[in-house]
């Protein structure tokens, strides 16, 4: 069986994906396969990032249209951590170019996310450098999470509201220490 | 460099030939953690110059820490490696092939006895893996969450409160985390539950993927279950979600084999017999051909049908069989039909006592 891609090579990697019930199978040749990979089009099983970038970056193309929008805004973003945009990003395959981009072009990037992924917060490990929290994220975090509690509540997902709970507690918790420090 | 690829081929490939727990059908259980370093461009952003830092700054951190045992430890920089040994990582699943195929600026980190290890620089700053044989993620993720922590104590980890590890790819923010089990489930194949039980696990929001081919015609029978969300449960609550799926896969498994057994016992003594003759009397043996059989010997293997052959001998050739690993046991390159020979006269040599 020859490669689907260079339709030259022998195809020895066979990759069956499916997604949402639809099943597909791509045969390559080593070199395309490495290549797919390197552009992340076998790497997210399914689902691909750069076209719902694409295809975001598409609205917020005649967004720009509209005055004053904030997608106007985020298409013509350049992101100060590394100097990418939005038009970078879809070019490397939805790849980001700097922990900064998440800040950058935060909407697009949680409207993109929404369809993947269970949740909008993280729950789970934190490293040490993560402890010393600021006011603002403290406060930023417990009114997303507040949110997420309500929706998982609703979606009767009770184990994984009863650990977002647990975690306003905490912020809570943390907050109230700061305030204290600042009373005394 | 390649003294270490001659170190390393001389380790028993552990996650295939330690014992694991549900050994005969979860071959191995495997987390990868996608860490990157604060403040610094993603490798896809950073030049040359910097991803070499960087790599300088991981590895000194292992060492400075101990983790993988290092300073201990293999070392591989791809870039000086010539195309058979960087296959040689692949195929031991150290290394990914799209780590293996950038170009230069990126470095490979193995504990010696192959368990984990850390590429730098792939498509995250760290992507930390840690790999054992058999049905064990609760294990597998307590000796990575120790190895990952034994790292953040040297390395500033790029985190965000609301969205956790953040990542190259925003498909991996949050956990960081991919966990998969390798199954072998010829049972579900051969009584075409397969599709539906694929379709049933993809609904619960995970992945399967066949290893070497499609649905009933998968050759070797191999599926990769992992999870597709990295954001918004915790890593135990990911990995509680994989296990009992899992674990009802290998029940589904049994059950089928069970229900083969019964309805048609000579149709699958025929298969595991065919696969057997096959192993042990070809000539010319294609890699296609041969994971086939070696499938259809697993499953022997399993049911007892063979006194000498174990089931990590098995283990061991679905590696041995690998186009690198023949050549590098010939000690030269070889043609595709070159390696076909060699590998019907390294299945026959193995099986030749059984
Ligand atoms: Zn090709
Ligand atoms: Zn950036």
């Amino acid at each position: 069986m020859l490669c689907d891609i260079c339709k030259k090579n022998e195809a020895t990697i066979h990759i069956k994906e499916i997604h949402n019930g639809q099943s597909h199978t791509s045969n390559l040749c080593e070199s395309c396969a490495a290549e797919q990979e390197k552009n992340g089009k076998l790497g997210a099983l399914g689902f691909n990032l750069a076209e719902m970038l694409h295809n975001l970056g598409k609205i917020s193309a005649d967004a720009a249209h509209t005055p004053d929008s904030e997608e106007r805004n985020e298409s013509v973003l350049t992101c100060p951590g590394c100097g990418w945009t939005l038009s970078k990003i879809k070019h490397s395959g939805g790849r980001l170019g700097c922990p900064e981009c998440y800040h950058t072009f935060e909407k697009i990037i949680r409207d993109a996310l929404s369809g993947v992924q269970r949740g909008t917060v993280h729950f789970g490990k934190r490293p040490p450098s993560a402890s010393g929290n600021s006011r603002a994220a403290l406060e930023a975090e417990l009114k997303e999470r507040q949110h997420e509690l309500e929706a998982l509540v609703k979606r009767e997902e009770y184990e994984q509201a009863a650990a977002c709970r647990d975690r306003i507690l905490q912020l809570k918790e943390e907050l109230a220490a700061l305030d204290g420090g600042k009373n005394e | 460099m390649s003294e270490s690829i001659e170190r390393l081929l001389k380790n028993p490939v552990s996650f295939l030939t330690d014992a694991g727990p549900d050994e005969d059908i979860a071959i191995s259980s495997r987390i990868r953690l996608a860490r990157n370093l604060a403040g610094k461009p993603f490798p896809v952003a950073a030049d040359l110059d910097l991803r070499r830092e960087i790599c300088d700054e991981v590895a000194k951190a292992a060492a400075q820490s101990g983790a993988l045992g290092c300073p201990e430890c293999f070392q591989f920089d791809p870039e000086e490696m010539d195309a058979i040994d960087r296959e040689i990582l692949f195929e031991r699943r150290l290394a990914s092939r799209d780590f293996l195929a950038r170009a230069g600026g990126t470095r490979l980190l193995v504990r010696d006895d192959e368990s984990s290890s850390v590429m730098i620089n792939e498509e995250d700053h760290l992507r930390i893996q840690t790999l054992r044989p058999g049905f064990q993620l609760d294990t597998v993720w307590k000796i990575i969450d120790r190895l990952d922590s034994e790292l953040a104590k040297q390395l500033d980890f790029a985190f965000d409160d609301r969205l956790g590890f953040l990542t190259s790819c925003p498909t991996n923010v949050g956990t960081g985390m991919r966990a998969s089990v390798m199954l072998h489930l010829p049972g579900l194949v051969l009584t075409g539950q397969i599709g539906p039980t694929i379709q049933g696990v993809n609904k619960l929001n995970l992945a399967v993927r066949g290893i070497y081919g499609e649905g009933t015609d998968n050759r070797g029978s191999l599926y990769q279950v992992s999870n597709q969300s990295t954001l918004g449960e915790s890593e135990e609550q990911i990995i509680d979600r994989l296990n009992s799926v899992i674990s009802q896969l290998i029940a589904h498994e049994k059950e089928a084999r069970r229900t083969l057994l019964e309805r048609d016992q000579y149709g699958l003594l025929d298969y595991v017999g065919r696969s057997y003759g096959i192993l042990r009397h070809s000539y010319k043996l294609s890699s296609e051909e041969a994971i086939k059989s070696l499938s259809g010997l697993r499953v022997g293997v399993d049911m007892g049908l063979f006194n000498s052959v174990g089931i990590r001998k098995v283990n061991e050739l679905f590696i041995a069989i690998g186009a690198a690993h023949l050549q590098k046991s010939a000690g030269r390159e070889l043609s595709p039909a070159e390696r076909d020979i060699c590998r019907a006269a390294l299945c026959r040599e193995k099986l030749k006592h059984s």
